[in-house]
Order: C-alpha cells, then structure tokens, then sequence
C-alpha cells in the first residue's frame, strides 16, 4: 500500500512537472517567436495567429467543452473590438488616458456584458434552438451594425490609433512587434484561464451538461446556468480576442461582426479539433499559416478551404489534434515506428494526388495561357499537359486506395 | 396610398411564396431527418446558376425543367455519401456538415461561374404587363412565379395527404423506427425526401433567379431569412412554415414599402430631436432601413417567448 | 414526523391517469420497496418525487417542505438523490469525474469557477472512497460509455449514493446484474443507506424481502396495499393482483 502511493505520487509529481513544463514551453515560444522570425511579414502573421488563438480557445468553450453549436460568436468579438476602438478613439481625443495593455480587458468586459446578456435567455436550451438563437442575434447585431453609423461607422468602419496612451516598458506601440508581445502576454494569460476554467466545478459540469443535461438536473444542476457560465465566459475571451484585433488592426468594420467571422472561428475549432483542450490552437495555427500561405498565390484558397472543412467533418470528426493522439496508444507501446512505412505508402501518392488535383484546378482557373506551379510552367490549351495531370492523378489515387488497407492493418496491430 | 398596398401585398405574396418553396423543403428534411439543413440556399443557388447555364443554350423552358432534376440529384448523393455519414456523430456535426456545404457550394459557384452577376433574363414569352393598376405595372413574371408557387404548394399539399407515400413520409415524421418496423425503407426515404426538398430548392432558384439575380451571395441572403421562416413557423410543421412564409414576405414588402419611421412616431407625440444628437441614428430609424433586421428581430423574439415557433410541437 | 408525505398525487398524461391518487408516508430512516407489475407507474412514482415530471394534482412534502412545483435539480439540493432505470450517465466523462460531479454539489462547490478539482483534497478523496466502495476504482480513469454493462449499473449507483443525501431513491438498482453482482449490490445498498431513508423499486422479491422495512404494493397508479413484508406477503388482495400473477407467469 506504501509503495503503491509512493509510486502514484511520484507519477503525479512527474505529471505536474511535465505540465509546468508545457506552459513555460508555450511561453518560451510565444517570446522566442519574434526573435527567431523577425520580418514585418512574420509579425504580421503572429499577431494575427494570436488573435486567433484566443478567439478560437473561447469558440471552443461553448462548441467543445459545453455542447453548444453558435453561428454568432463574432458578436462577442466585434463588440469587444468596436468598444476598443472606441477607447482608442476616446484616449486620442485625450478625454481618459490609462495604460493601452489594458484594451483588451475593455474587449473583454463588453464581451463578458454581452454574453451575460444575450446568454440570459440564449442557453435555455442547447442544439438546434442555441445555433439557431445564435445565428438570429449574429445577423440582427450584424445587421444593426450597419443601420447605428454612428456607433458602428457604417460600411467604412470605425478606426483608430494605439499610439496615444503612455508608453509600457518603453514600448510605444508604433511597430507590430510591441503589438506583438502585449499580444503574446494576453493570449498567454488568456490560455491559462480557459485552462484552467475546465479543471473547476463549474467546467467540468459544462462537459457533464453537454453529454446528458437530464443526468445534470438530478445531481443538483441547473444547466441552463452551467450552460451560461461558459457561455459568459466564451463572451468574455471573445471579447479580449476582439480587442487584440482592434489593437493590431486600428480598425473595424461589420465584417468583424458578420456570419463571415462567426463561420472562420468555427472552421478553425473544428479542423483543429473540438475534443482537445489545444486543438483551437493547432486550427488556429494552421488556418492563419494556410491563410497566408495560400492567399497571396491562388485566388482559389476558400475553395481549398471548404473541402478541407468538409473533408474533415467527414473523416476527422476529431480535427487534427484528435488525429495527433489516436497515435497515443500506439506510441505508449513503442509501437509507433511501425507505423511509419505505411504510413509512407499511403501518404505519399495521397499527398501527389492532391498536389495534381489542386494543379487541375489552377489550370481550368488559370487566367494566363501558363501556369507557374510548383516550378513548373503549364500551358492551358496543351492536351499532353492535361491528360498528364489526370493519368497522374488517377493513378495516384489508385495507389491510395490500395494502401489503405497495409495501413488499416498495421494501425491495428500497433493498438 | 391604396396602391402602394395593393403592390406591396402582391410583392409579399410573390417573395412569401418562393420563400415557401425553400421552407417546405427545409422543413420535410428537418422533420424526418432531425437535419436542419444549412445548405438548403445554396441548392436554391445551384438551381439559378444551372438553369441559366442550359438557358443559354437551350432556352429558359428547358432550364425550368432540367435545373431542379440536377439539382435534386446532387442533393439526393450528398444525403447518400455526406450527411448519413456524420450522422452517426450527432446532431452537432451534421448541422456543422452542411454549414460546411454551404461554405464548399458558394466556393464551387465562383469556380465555374466567377463572382460577378449573371445575366440570367426572363423568358421572352412572359416580357410583358400581366395588368397595369393605378398606372403601376405587374409583369407577367411575377404572376408565373405566383403561378408555380401556388402549384407546388398545392401539389407538396395533395401528394403529402393523399398518396401512400405521402403516408409513409408523414408516418416517418412521428414515428420513423414504427415505420422502418413495418417494412419500409426509412433511409430510402430520407434520400428521396432530401432529393425532393433539394430540387424544390432548386426550381426556387430558377424562377427566382431572373427577378433577385443571380449571383454567388444569394444562398446567403436568402439562406438565413429561410432558417428564420422555418424557426418562426415551428420547426417540423409545414402549416406553420406557409404562415411564417408569408408574413416574413409580407412584412419585408409592407416594410420597405410603407416610408414610415421615428420621426414620423415622434412627432406624434410633438418631440423633436436636433440632428446633431449623439443618438441621432435611433431618433431617424424609419421602417426601410430596418426592413433587413425585422425576420431576426421576429426569430429572436419568437425563440424567446414561444421556442416552439408558431405551430411547432416540439422544441428539439 | 415523516420524511416524505404524499397527499393525493395523481399524474395525467393526455387522458390516460397514470398516478390514480396516491397517499404514503415514509419514516426517516426507513427502507421502503415499492413492488407492484409493469405499468403500474412505479417509476413515473419516482420521476414525480425527484420532480422529472409535475404533478397533475395533489402534494409532496420533504420533510414539511413542500416540493411538488420544484425543478429537479432543486430537490437533489433538498436531499433527494435518484438511480435511473435506465443507466443514465455522463459518458464521455470517465467513471472518476462521474462520480466527482456528483460529489460536487453536496460539497457545497455550486458553480464555482475558482476552485481546481485536482486540488480540492477532501472531494479526491471522498470521490476515491465512492469508487472503493462501488468497486470501479480499478477503473476511474476510462469514459464511463467503455465500461461493461454491470459497471455501469454499479456506477449508477454510485452516483445516486455518492453525495450522501438523506433520502435515496432507486430505480430497479440490480436490473440486469448476475446472481452475484446483484448480491454485492445489495450489500452495498444495505451498507451505503445506513441511517439514510431508501425507496427503492425492484422486481426480484427476495432483494425487495430482504432489504425492505415495509413494502407499498402499487397496482395500475393505486397503493392497494402498505406494510411489513409479512404482512404483504399475506395479504390476500397482493396475492392475487401482484404474486399470483408473477407466480403465474413463472
């Protein structure tokens, strides 16, 4: 009995250690990011994967951890955003003056008032009537936005300038990259939180009311105030997320309001995986890279996007952190190397296969009489390149098909 | 003043109308599947676009007839190969599935058809004045696209009380596993229905897309003031869908036809407000510019206060 | 005075009277069976207690409070906890938070948002000796929905026991269990609701004989009889609307 607890707290005290070890992981990351890529370009792109990071861990408050599918997160978002601005605007005209590191709590607490009280009567019931509840207010907020000009500024939007409150660490925040780090210390505490919010009382009973909201009632929990806690909650990160916005960007517009918004930040929960604490993240991540990476290139990258979506609603219904940790069993029993080879031979004319299906695509988009793709130069009007492209493809995708199933087989003998 | 009513109404009648066609479809699907169907629109799209493809070559007449079927067939694979897929994971991710559909079809639509308008016309036959009233003219479109709403209305109606399958579907609301007891084949069913409603959808899009063009932003417009008919009506129930219908139509026409606002109200009760006042935007609200909000205003009020809509039954 | 008076409790559902008026009054400390055969409403009996359902007309009184317009989750506060029928959990949750959530109320946590689960060292422990004593702590760490059938009865009444509550209410608690699994059962029944009032519902007489006080006969939403298992057992009325028929069919 002794030594059997000596174990378990030496395996706890291993586990806390480990965890500490990931949060000042996470934090050195954030810190050493800007250091190691330090162009405008990769600034730009961190602050706008900070800002998504936070809006999506809050989306995955309510979608994930409690069971509630909304179409009207960016509400939350673009109030916190627009009341920033607004702030910014007020500390320009010099009628307050506080510290700007404080602008996204200002985001916060309009999101945290707004959930309070559109959740008020929103989470009464979870499915179809919350999402459809959701997608009445996002449209009446988005469409207000544009009838109140004078509070929303209208199709032009409302903007600002953050360069008028005192200066922090001597940092005035005229360059991105003191964005940057006020950016990375309130996603940082931001992460910590929502953390944390599902290790309480309050967060686990938002998991217990998502699986079984009868069960809830019965051990003494109303769930329609579980369901507004994280509710509030999710507002109230939206809202920081939208004041990070309003920070890096100096500007709002409806759309940060809109079902545009609200449909982004539930792609990005989605792909990155509802199930997982740091799934969010990994959507975030990925989406702002592909973002980036894509949309300067193709003007195809939404369409790209929606089949990534679909796709993965289809065969990832755990996004890609879930696809991360199937592989736990497997690599608890040293068993994950055996995976590799299939692995390989799957992936490889999976990944040739999309790689011709994207440059058929490009092809039949193709404005020009030649597409640069992939170093090479492609003539539209050329049959050989055509027909190359789809046999490739086919072909590919045969080679797909029939390795699926080694890798079926070796996945389950690595369980 | 009575002429301004007589057209509203009828513009009510002709908007209420299409909107039924998407509804009824939105709601068959919904009450036997427990699917509410985001990408109801984008079918309705689909239907504009292919028919003004096959108008091009073959004329408006062949569209009107070919259109829907297409549709109706691509919404009967994606039923078969998409939807019952994640069916298994829930409720939640299949509302995500065609939220994602939505998202994939509008990208699929600039694909092929580009992001500007299309000039998608009215049949030549019907490019006349149906009548001409207090000097106003109704064109004869508009009266066809009255026609065929009222037919399929009528047809959704007969077909629905009167055919055995008829039964069988409204059998398959209530009770889908009695019915897949006594022997028939409920998932057949839910691919047909899902087929049916789709192609509905589609024709919409083909009467309606000559009048309200057409262009990749229509799904969108359309797709939420249909969600907000089918919520407001009582999900599941068709009666409540054609009531909920039309008053969104009429309430959208009367609306932007009827140029009343706060001023209007102030001044009734003598108040007046200087131009520069800080709430300046609520003191010169008038009805045209909230036309757009009043289906949300309704929805959100409705889901408050009677979430089982007008005539729904149940509330999941 | 008795713990929880019923005065006239009737449930309609539409036209069909399923609670026919009823009148009972249980003890503190009482272990009270309700038999009678299927159909008769023993377990919409329960939903009306543990406030699933309202009643149509009539009274319930927990400890001369009335409850009979209070939300479920009201009376678990009161100190009413429930088994369902049906195993009824939270299965994507695993069997240890099963159990802490339902520890998390009568431990005074509400909806706090500002206390760490992992740190609050009398609920772990109190959670590990519910999980001892059910027998499942060998599996606290799996989903709840993985585990085998009997299991997840165990947990079920586990959950219905964990938070202590004065009055315990339990919906056929050996329902499908082995010989043996309902044996343990029992015992841990007999052991966990000392000092504490039990109803419970149970179609295998010789648990409902060997656990019961007093016995309530309930036949198509009526009590037709009340009292001590030997005196049910003679009574001639139960005889032959409830044992004969069982004899019956056996």
């Amino acid at each position: 009995m002794t030594a059997l607890s000596t174990k378990s707290a030496t395996t706890s005290a291993a586990k806390s250690a480990a965890k500490s070890g990931v949060w000042i992981g996470y934090l050195a990351v954030l810190f050493l990011l800007p250091q190691v890529f330090d162009s405008i370009l990769a600034i730009s792109i961190f602050n706008q994967m900070a800002i998504a990071i936070v809006f999506a861990l809050s989306y995955n408050m309510l979608l994930g951890q409690g069971g509630m599918l909304s179409f009207g997160h960016a509400v939350y978002f673009g109030l916190g955003g627009f009341l920033a601005v607004h702030a910014l605007l007020l500390m320009e005209s010099g009628s307050v003056y506080f510290p700007i590191a404080l602008i996204p709590l200002i985001g916060g607490l309009t999101g945290l008032l707004a959930g309070i009280f559109i959740g008020s009567f929103s989470t009464r019931k979870a499915g179809t009537v919350f999402a459809m509840i959701s997608l009445g207010i996002g449209e009446l907020v988005a469409a207000s936005s544009l009838i109140f000009t004078g509070f929303f500024g209208g199709e032009a939007g409302v903007s600002g300038d953050r360069t008028f409150g005192p200066p922090l660490f001597g940092m005035d925040f005229f360059s991105d990259t003191d964005v940057y780090y006020l950016a990375a210390f309130w996603v940082f505490i931001s992460t910590v939180f929502m953390y944390l919010f599902t290790k309480t009382p309050a967060g686990r009973m938002a998991n217990a009311v998502r699986d079984n909201p009868e069960r809830a009632e019965f051990i003494g929990y109303n769930p329609r105030w579980v369901r507004l806690i994280s509710f509030c909650a999710a507002g109230c990160f939206a809202g920081v997320a939208g004041g990070l916005f309003a920070l890096n960007y100096e500007f709002l517009t409806d759309e940060n309001l809109n079902l545009v918004t609200s449909g982004r930040v539930l792609l990005m929960a989605y792909i990155g995986g509802l199930g997982f604490f740091i799934g969010p993240i990994i959507g975030a991540v990925i989406l702002t890279l592909m973002n980036f990476l894509l949309s300067n290139y193709t003007e195809l990258y939404l369409l790209y996007l929606g089949i990534l979506f679909l796709l993965t609603v289809l065969f990832l219904p755990q996004g890609f952190a879930g696809f991360i940790m199937m592989h736990q069993a497997a690599w608890l029993r040293g068993k994950l190397h055996t995976l590799v080879l299939p692995y390989l031979a799957t992936g490889l004319p999976a990944l040739l296969f999309i790689l011709c299906a994207i440059g058929l695509l490009e092809l039949a988009h193709a404005s020009g009489a030649e597409l640069h793709y992939l170093g090479l130069r492609l003539a539209r009007d050329s049959l050989p390149t055509w027909a190359g492209l789809i046999v490739l493809a086919g072909l590919c995708c045969w080679l797909t098909v029939k390795s699926t199933p080694r890798l079926r087989r070796a996945w389950e003998a690595a369980q | 003043m009575p002429e301004i009513l007589v057209f509203a109404t009828l513009n009510g009648l002709v908007t209420g109308l299409l909107l039924f066609m998407l509804a009824s479809g939105l709601t068959l699907i919904f009450s036997m599947m427990g699917v509410l169907n985001f990408a109801h629109a984008s079918f309705y799209m689909l239907g504009a676009y292919f028919a003004y493809s096959i108008s091009l070559h073959f004329g408006y007449w062949t569209g009107l007839i070919f259109a829907p079927v297409i549709v109706g067939i691509i919404g009967a694979l994606v039923e078969r190969y998409g939807l019952r897929r994640v069916h298994q994971h829930g409720h939640v991710a299949e509302l995500v599935f065609t939220f994602g559909l939505a998202f994939l079809i509008e990208e699929v639509v600039q694909f092929f058809w580009g992001p500007d308008t299309k000039n998608y016309q009215t049949p030549e036959l019907l490019n006349f004045p149906l009548f001409t009233l207090f000097g106003q003219e109704f064109s004869a479109y508009r009266g066809f696209m009255l026609a065929i709403s009222i037919g399929i209305f009528i047809g959704l109606y007969q077909v629905l009380t009167r055919s055995r399958v008829g039964l069988i579907i409204q059998a398959a609301i209530t009770h889908p596993h009695m019915v897949a007891n006594l022997g028939h084949n409920v998932p057949l069913i839910f691919t047909a229905v899902f087929g049916v409603g789709t192609a509905l959808a589609g024709l919409a899009g083909v009467i309606a897309g000559p009048v309200l063009t057409t262009y990749p932003g229509m799904a969108l417009v359309l797709g939420s003031i249909v969600f907000v008919v089918v919520v407001i009506g009582g999900l599941g129930s068709l009666p409540g869908a054609l009531l909920a219908s039309l008053l969104i139509g009429l309430l959208q026409s009367y609306a932007i036809a009827v140029d009343v606002g706060m001023p209007e109200l102030l001044a009734v009760f003598g108040l007046e407000f200087p131009r520069d006042h800080p709430l300046d935007d609520l003191w010169t609200l008038n009805l045209t510019r909230i036309a757009p909000i009043l289906p949300f205003l309704l929805l959100v009020l409705v889901l408050i206060f009677r979430p089982t809509g007008l005539m729904g039954k149940r509330e999941q | 005075m008795s713990i929880l008076s019923l005065r006239g409790l009737r449930k309609n559902f539409g036209a069909t009277e399923i609670i026919r008026g009823i009148d009972l009054d249980i003890e503190p400390g009482e272990k009270h069976a309700i038999i009678g055969p299927n159909g008769a409403g023993k377990s919409t009996l329960f939903h009306l207690i543990s406030g699933k359902y309202a009643p149509t007309s009539g009274s319930m009184a927990f400890k001369g409070r009335p409850i009979e317009n209070l939300p479920p989750h009201r009376i678990h506060r009161l100190g009413i906890a429930r088994s369902f029928q049906v195993t009824n959990i939270f299965p994507r949750l695993s069997v240890l938070e099963n159990i802490r959530c339902a520890l998390l109320r009568p431990s005074g946590y509400g909806y706090s948002f500002w206390h760490l689960l992992d740190r609050e060292r009398g609920l772990n422990e109190e959670t590990g000796r519910v999980l001892e004593r059910i027998g499942l702590a060998e599996r606290a760490k799996i989903p709840a929905g993985e585990i085998a059938y009997s299991e997840q009865r165990a947990l079920e009444l586990g959950m219905a026991i964990a938070g202590g509550a004065e009055l315990i209410l339990l919906d056929e608690p050996v329902a499908g269990m082995s010989h043996s699994e309902a044996g343990n059962a029992v015992d841990l029944i007999r052991k966990v609701t000392e000092g504490k009032t039990l109803i419970m519902v149970e179609h295998d007489m010789n648990i409902v004989f060997d656990l019961a006080d007093r016995i309530s006969v309930l036949v198509y939403g009526e009590l037709i009889a009340c009292g001590a298992p030997a005196e049910i057992r003679a009574n001639p009325q139960v005889q032959e609307a409830y044992l004969g028929e069982a004899q019956g069919n056996a």
